[in-house]
């Protein structure tokens, strides 16, 4: 009898390896030119951290990165609130209604920014942060009330009942027994909100006037005239902050699924 | 009990669930919907008209080919990923034993980037002094740099790596919740390691394909970033396209004719991209 092959237990690894080094290579090389002291150029000159100090002083870049984050946060109450509301406030018979908020995931993003433009444009609301709010929240809707919703089915009825049979109001209700029990998708869906909100760019690019560009607008100007080593160290910079809150997503994720199983 | 359950079912809250219903209808419905009337409507001074002549104007080959190059590229990315990233899902689902949740993390990282940083870290690869180049003539493989960015396979290569991870993440999803007794079984009755793949795995593994395919075939149909950064401005696609209409010529008619056109025909591409994955994956008895 032939022995098995050895190699073909290797070839299935070895093909995930080549994947993931792949998707990961090309930020890491981005990662180690952002200590590079080349202004331009990709031969190696040498380790500096200049990039990141003139990163940390440029105005330009702390005016737009607040921007985003007032729209991000924004984004994130506003469609937490409204999503809560709904999930709460609907009854059995009206479900069908969130099958209306599961659509915006799937028309395309440019669709809907030149519809937000045309719409902004003819009713002379003037672009600005207030406009990308509006269409982010709209975005972040489509995420947060499926995922709420899902959690919000998993909640026993009986101890809505049970609250309300012992006397508590409705508020009272939502507020010591829903809500709770709700956190951890909402922060779930909360953090994924925030981060489309700073990483989306249709939307922020058609929505948007001067005055209010975005991180993602701003990077997307400075680099369509080529590689520039502060936006080297800006890119690293989010990258580590992504990478913080993944950590957190999925430690509350799996808490989600092990509490379901 | 009964009192109960009628405040709980009953009408009063009704109320606030309307913010939310007014904000999509307001940011999402009317929007397309003006869109949708606007591509129909002909604007003179006094009053506005139907009319078919916007469509009529893009009605042609010059943007039927740019709606056809979008297709095709989204069908093909949609392909390579799907290709790709299924033996990556099954490893991670169904072979992995140690170290899953660092893959885990590693295959979520993607979609917590800034997509404009996915697509920059590719400029020192690609850019004409960069590290490809480099390669390729440290080498001897080429005397000349090639002129990898503004070229339909920078696009092609950029988009590939952007969506594989929405293609790998619903595959791993679903063959996560795969019983693997039933693959035990299948191969202790004596099916080939094949057979149990083509006929067990795949058909079951049915729904996350699928919905990995059409995630990515949207995303890619749509897509601005990438064909505009690394496009180079000639070739023009879908996206790029209906931007020009909107911010350069600023002809909404025109425009939201074009877009509708190719909402279109990407719902038939979609349905014609269906049916052709259920017989590959299905019809296999």
């Amino acid at each position: 009898m032939m022995k098995p092959l050895h190699y073909k237990r290797f070839f299935l690894p070895l093909f995930v390896a080549a994947v993931y080094s792949f998707l990961y290579v090309p930020m890491l090389i981005m990662l180690i030119f952002s200590f590079n002291k080349a202004t331009l150029g990709y031969a190696w000159q040498g380790f500096t951290l200049d990039w990141y100090k003139q990163l940390l002083q440029s105005i330009e870049i702390w005016t737009v990165f607040k921007n985003s984050l007032i729209v991000a946060t924004a984004a994130v109450a506003l469609s937490l609130t409204l999503g809560v509301a709904l999930i709460w406030g609907l009854n059995r018979r009206h479900q069908h209604i969130l099958s209306l908020f599961y659509a915006t995931i799937m028309i395309p993003e440019i669709v809907i920014s030149v519809g937000l433009l045309t719409v902004f444009v003819f009713f002379q609301v003037p672009l600005g942060l207030v406009t990308l709010i509006a269409g982010h929240t709209l975005l972040g809707l489509g995420f947060v009330i499926p995922i709420v919703h899902i959690r919000f089915n998993e909640l026993d009825r009986r101890l809505i009942e049970a609250s309300l049979d012992l006397g508590a109001s409705m508020g009272q209700t939502f507020f010591k027994v829903v809500l709770p029990f709700l956190l951890p998708a909402l922060i779930a869906s909360g953090l994924l909100v925030f981060i489309i909100s700073l990483d989306d760019f249709l939307i922020s690019f058609f929505c948007s006037s001067a005055t209010s560009q975005t991180l993602s607008l701003y990077i997307y100007s400075t680099i369509r005239a080529g590689v520039s080593p502060v936006i080297n160290a800006l890119s690293a910079v989010m990258l580590f902050s992504s990478s913080i809150l993944v950590l957190i997503f999925l430690s509350l994720s799996s808490r989600l699924t092990q509490e379901n199983s | 009990m009964n009192k109960v359950r009628k405040i709980f079912s009953s009408q009063h809250s009704f109320f606030i669930t309307t913010p939310a219903i007014i904000w999509q209808s307001l940011f999402l419905w009317v929007p397309l919907l003006f869109l949708f009337v606007a591509s129909f409507l002909h604007i003179q001074e006094h009053g506005a008209r139907f009319t078919l002549t916007h469509y009529l104007h893009i009605f042609n080959w010059e943007h039927i080919i740019v709606v056809m190059r979008s297709l095709g590229l989204a069908f093909f990315n949609a392909s390579v990923c799907l290709i790709i990233a299924y033996p990556v899902a099954y490893f991670l689902a169904c072979n992995l034993k140690r170290g899953k949740n660092i893959a885990l993390f590693f295959l979520t990282l993607p979609f917590w980037i800034n997509f404009l940083v996915h697509v920059y870290s590719w400029f020192f690869l690609l850019e004409h002094n960069g590290l490809i180049n480099r390669l390729l003539m440290q080498l001897g493989v080429i005397k000349q740099p090639l002129h990898l960015m503004n070229s339909l396979a920078a696009v092609m290569i950029v988009m590939f790596h952007g969506y594989l991870p929405f293609m790998i993440l619903p595959l791993y999803t679903i063959l996560q919740k795969l019983d693997k007794r039933l693959i035990e079984a299948s191969l202790d009755l004596g099916a080939t390691r094949s057979y149990t793949f083509f006929n067990l795995v795949l058909p079951l593994s049915y729904s996350g394909a699928l919905s990995g395919f059409f995630l990515v075939f949207v995303l890619t149909f749509g897509e601005f970033v990438i064909p505009s950064l690394l496009g180079g401005g000639k070739t023009l696609f879908v996206g790029t396209l209906i931007s020009e209409y909107f911010l350069a010529i600023r002809n909404t008619a025109q425009g939201a004719a074009f877009t509708f056109l190719s909402a279109g025909m990407l719902i038939m591409a979609l349905f014609g991209s269906y049916l052709l994955l259920t017989r590959l994956i299905k019809g296999k008895k």
